[in-house]
């Protein structure tokens, strides 16, 4: 699937379009360079053919003066010029000619008249001009001179000697035409394309060339308005570097030479179809490299993410495969440790929930852990297993464990249920806390109605074991209510969220005193006061072991659990019993008993009204009883 | 000055001198250009009146160290002149001038036959085997020439007193035609007359020629050592 902004995507477009970017770029500076390189290659060529030509025009013209002046000491020649006959002079003059091997000879008087002239003249043909050269030689020291000039319409070279016989009497020329042998001789030694041009009414007139269509030189020209020495012009399609020199004075006869730029870019030319070619290669390259690379990045990065959901989802099980070395490696081994790492931290938290209450590992694992504690009040449930040492001696360990760790369970559940929190198990005791760490508002009720329904699960689970063929287990169940000091404690390695306190004691103290008073549910007054919407029946004020204050202790009781008035009754009772009314207490108590022969407190109370019949107690009696053991 | 003025002066010259005199008289000219003075300048003079006696007389134009001498000679028409040869080399001599054409193929010394020089006109003399070898004859009817030394000057003396048309002639001077047109007259009586003139030259090059500095090697020398021995 192609997304542009998957990572695979823009690694490619990057690595592609760098690439592309750079190649093109240096593809364009090599072809500038190469272009420019040319161009001075060529020019640099041009103006050696160009000295070439001036040096062949040079040594042509030194050839010919040469030659005039061998004319001018010929003793023969003078004689025959002495001798004034036309047709000798004119055969002389055709001899000279033909010897030294030029194309045309004059014999000018010193009148600047033509005197003798191997030239055959069309009949159209202007009059012959000479007057520059005649200057030119005039004004030389040597009265010698050399000029490129029309005659008779053609482009001569033409050099002048006087005849001097032995002071001159008449001038010598002699012209060599500049034709096509001339340029096709001048191209053999440069190589270059050289073409003569004269000037005609503004436009430029092809005098001799070695080019092929010498037409499309002079069309170009036309084209060109004002053109430097050196140039490109374009001919019938090509580029041609052109270097442009005047053969004559008044510029108006130009030599031409040019070389075409396609010959001179030819090796470049190879150069830059390698550099496509690499350009090519290094594109396909970069584009399987870039998606290799990328899909190599994206698998392993893809296997993350799903691990990483699994994760998410509570899978530790998964492990990533680590096959690499590299950053990706890394992160899949960083990996790895951070899911055993989170794996180990749930098992933790799983066991921490298991170990201690869930709201107490909630608490541990939300917060710093930290010495100290804070004062709350806090309803303390305490519950026991009655005649527990003696289950343990009828049953295998084992099977002993089994059965205490449902009974626990079951317990736990039902305290858990009412918001308790599970402070520790102490063998088979269970100590727990309503209102620590978190505070409810109705912890004590909470407290009572667990208490309340650990009794109806005790009944639960009863005839489920008297079903196995267990045997059945009796509780006691003590809670108060009071202020306590909440927080962890223990060493700062190893500590433990609990409370400790009067109230914790008094608690446990209470829970003691279920097995005396026969009864499976015993609150302290204070308990008692947090939660008045419950049934009570006080059973006694008793000043248990460590305390001085005397405290009330109430039996919360089911509805309809008691007789029509027995509730009533039984307080009256006690009320006499405190008021030293023996007689009245114990003739209810007895019509109570006689009820409810199974409730050991009418008796109880029978027994010491019985007592205090004989040895009536002290003076400052209160009714307290004392229970010093524990 | 221009002519017209030193036609007032020479008419009072005229005025003062001509009662003066009565036989020989003499032309005292000075040839000059912007540079200075001109030597081998031709001053002569044609008398208006009745034409000099005509005398063949004799010249000679001598070759010397491979140079002709004189280098300007003004001779009458008529004149013979011999050209002896005091080299000891052979000098081959010749002239394609109009005024007189011939030649005198390698010689030595007397042995070239003279040469009448009997139309009036310039010519140049050259050596085939020497080019820098040149003499100017200006060849005249009238005995009253002189070639100016190198002060510029050339007297001519004893000259009949008369009017006389003046000229000046060099091989290099410019404006010949023109010169030859436009002489100056001059009355003669007893006493000397000054006359100076002032010419244009072309460049030297134009009618003298350099003598290479290696054309006195003595071949002929050489030569003779190698057969002595």
């Amino acid at each position: 699937m192609f997304r542009f902004h998957s990572f695979r995507t823009r690694l490619t477009v990057f690595f592609v379009g760098l690439l592309l970017a750079v190649q093109g770029a240096a593809f364009v500076i090599v072809d500038l360079a190469n272009s420019h390189y040319a161009r001075q290659q060529i020019n640099a060529e041009l103006e050696v053919d160009a000295r070439v030509f001036g040096r062949l025009l040079a040594g042509r013209t030194a050839e010919m003066i040469q030659a005039a002046r061998l004319l001018s000491g010929d003793f023969g020649f003078k004689t025959a010029y002495a001798s004034g006959d036309q047709g000798t002079l004119l055969s002389a003059l055709q001899n000279h000619r033909s010897r030294i091997k030029a194309d045309t000879m004059v014999l000018l008087s010193l009148d600047e008249e033509v005197t003798a002239s191997t030239l055959e003249r069309r009949a159209e043909a202007a009059p012959m001009d000479f007057s520059a050269i005649l200057e030119a030689a005039d004004d030389s020291d040597e009265g010698e001179a050399a000029l490129v000039m029309m005659l008779d319409g053609r482009p001569y070279l033409m050099v002048l000697v006087p005849l001097l016989a032995p002071l001159p009497v008449a001038w010598i020329g002699i012209g060599f035409v500049l034709d096509e042998q001339f340029v096709s001789s001048l191209k053999e030694l440069t190589l270059a394309h050289v073409s003569l041009l004269r000037r005609v009414d503004k436009a430029w007139r092809i005098e001799a060339s070695t080019l092929r269509e010498p037409d499309t030189l002079a069309a170009a020209l036309a084209r060109v308005t004002r053109p430097r020495q050196s140039f490109v012009l374009e001919m019938a399609g090509q580029d041609n570097v052109t270097l442009m020199q005047p053969v004559a004075a008044d510029g108006v006869l130009q030599a031409v030479l040019q070389r075409p730029l396609a010959a001179a870019l030819a090796p470049y030319q190879r150069l830059r179809l390698a550099l496509l070619l690499l350009t090519a290669v290094a594109f396909v390259a970069s584009l399987f490299g870039a998606s290799a690379i990328a899909r190599s990045v994206n698998r392993p990065v893809q296997q993350l993410v799903a691990a990483t959901r699994r994760v998410q989802k509570g899978d530790y099980g998964g492990a990533v495969a680590v096959d690499r070395v590299d950053e990706i490696g890394e992160l899949a081994t960083a990996f790895n440790h951070m899911t055993q790492g989170l794996a180990e931290r749930d098992q933790v938290r799983d066991l921490l929930g298991k170990v201690v209450d869930p709201a107490v590992a909630e608490e541990l694992l939300s917060k710093d852990l930290k010495l100290g504690g804070e004062e709350r009040e806090v309803s303390v449930l305490f519950a026991d297993i009655r005649g527990f040492t003696a289950l343990s001696e009828r049953q295998h360990p084992s099977d002993l464990l089994d059965l205490l760790n449902r009974y626990l369970s079951c317990m736990t559940e039902v305290i858990e249920g009412e918001g308790g929190v599970i402070d520790k198990y102490i063998g088979d005791a269970i100590m727990a806390l309503f209102g620590a760490p978190l505070a409810h508002g109705d912890d004590a009720q909470r407290a009572v109605r667990a208490a309340l329904a650990m009794g109806h699960e005790l009944v639960r689970l009863n005839r489920e074991l008297t079903a196995q063929g267990l045997p059945a287990i009796a509780t006691g169940i003590g809670i108060n209510t009071g202020l306590v000091v909440a927080g962890n404690m223990g060493s700062t390695h190893r500590l433990n969220y609990s409370v400790i306190g009067d109230g914790v004691n008094l608690a446990s103290r209470i829970e003691g005193l279920t097995r005396f008073y026969g009864v499976p549910l015993i609150i302290s007054e204070s308990a008692a006061a947090a939660a008045p919407e419950f049934i009570y029946r006080e059973l006694d004020r008793v000043r248990v072991k460590g305390k001085l204050e005397p405290v009330r202790i109430f039996e919360p009781l089911e509805a309809g659990i008691l007789g029509d008035g027995e509730l009533e009754s039984y307080h009256e009772a006690l009320a006499h019993y405190r008021a030293r009314e023996w007689r009245q207490a114990d003739d209810i108590l007895a019509g109570l008993a006689a009820a409810a022969p199974a409730s050991p407190l009418y008796a109880l109370y029978r027994q010491r009204i019985a007592n205090f019949l004989i040895t009536p107690p002290a003076d400052d009696w209160d009714a307290t009883v004392v229970h010093s053991e524990k | 000055m221009d002519s017209e003025m030193w036609r007032i002066v020479l008419a009072s010259l005229v005025v003062g001198f001509s009662t003066l005199t009565a036989d020989a008289a003499e032309l005292r000219g000075t040839v000059s250009n912007e540079q200075g003075a001109v030597e081998n300048a031709v001053i002569y003079a044609i008398p208006l009146g009745s034409p000099p006696a005509a005398s063949a007389g004799e010249a000679i134009i001598d070759q010397v160290d491979k140079l002709y001498t004189p280098f300007v000679s003004a001779l009458r028409a008529g004149t013979t002149v011999k050209f002896p040869n005091k080299d000891n080399i052979k000098h081959h001599l010749y002239s394609v001038s109009k005024a007189k054409s011939f030649e005198r193929p390698l010689y030595t010394g007397q042995k070239a036959a003279p040469v009448v020089f009997d139309k009036q006109g310039e010519v140049t003399l050259g050596c085939n085997i020497h080019d820098w070898m040149i003499a100017h004859i200006l060849v005249l009817d009238t005995p009253y020439t002189k070639v100016t030394d190198k002060t510029g000057q050339a007297v001519i003396s004893d000259m009949p007193a008369g009017t006389y048309a003046v000229r000046v002639w060099h091989p290099g001077m410019k404006g010949k035609k023109k010169a030859a047109k436009n002489p100056r007259t001059v009355t003669l009586a007893a006493a000397a007359v000054e006359i100076d003139f002032k010419i244009r030259l072309r460049p030297k090059s134009r009618w003298w020629r350099e003598k290479p500095a290696d054309a006195d090697k003595n071949y002929a020398d050489d030569e003779r050592n190698s057969t002595g021995n």
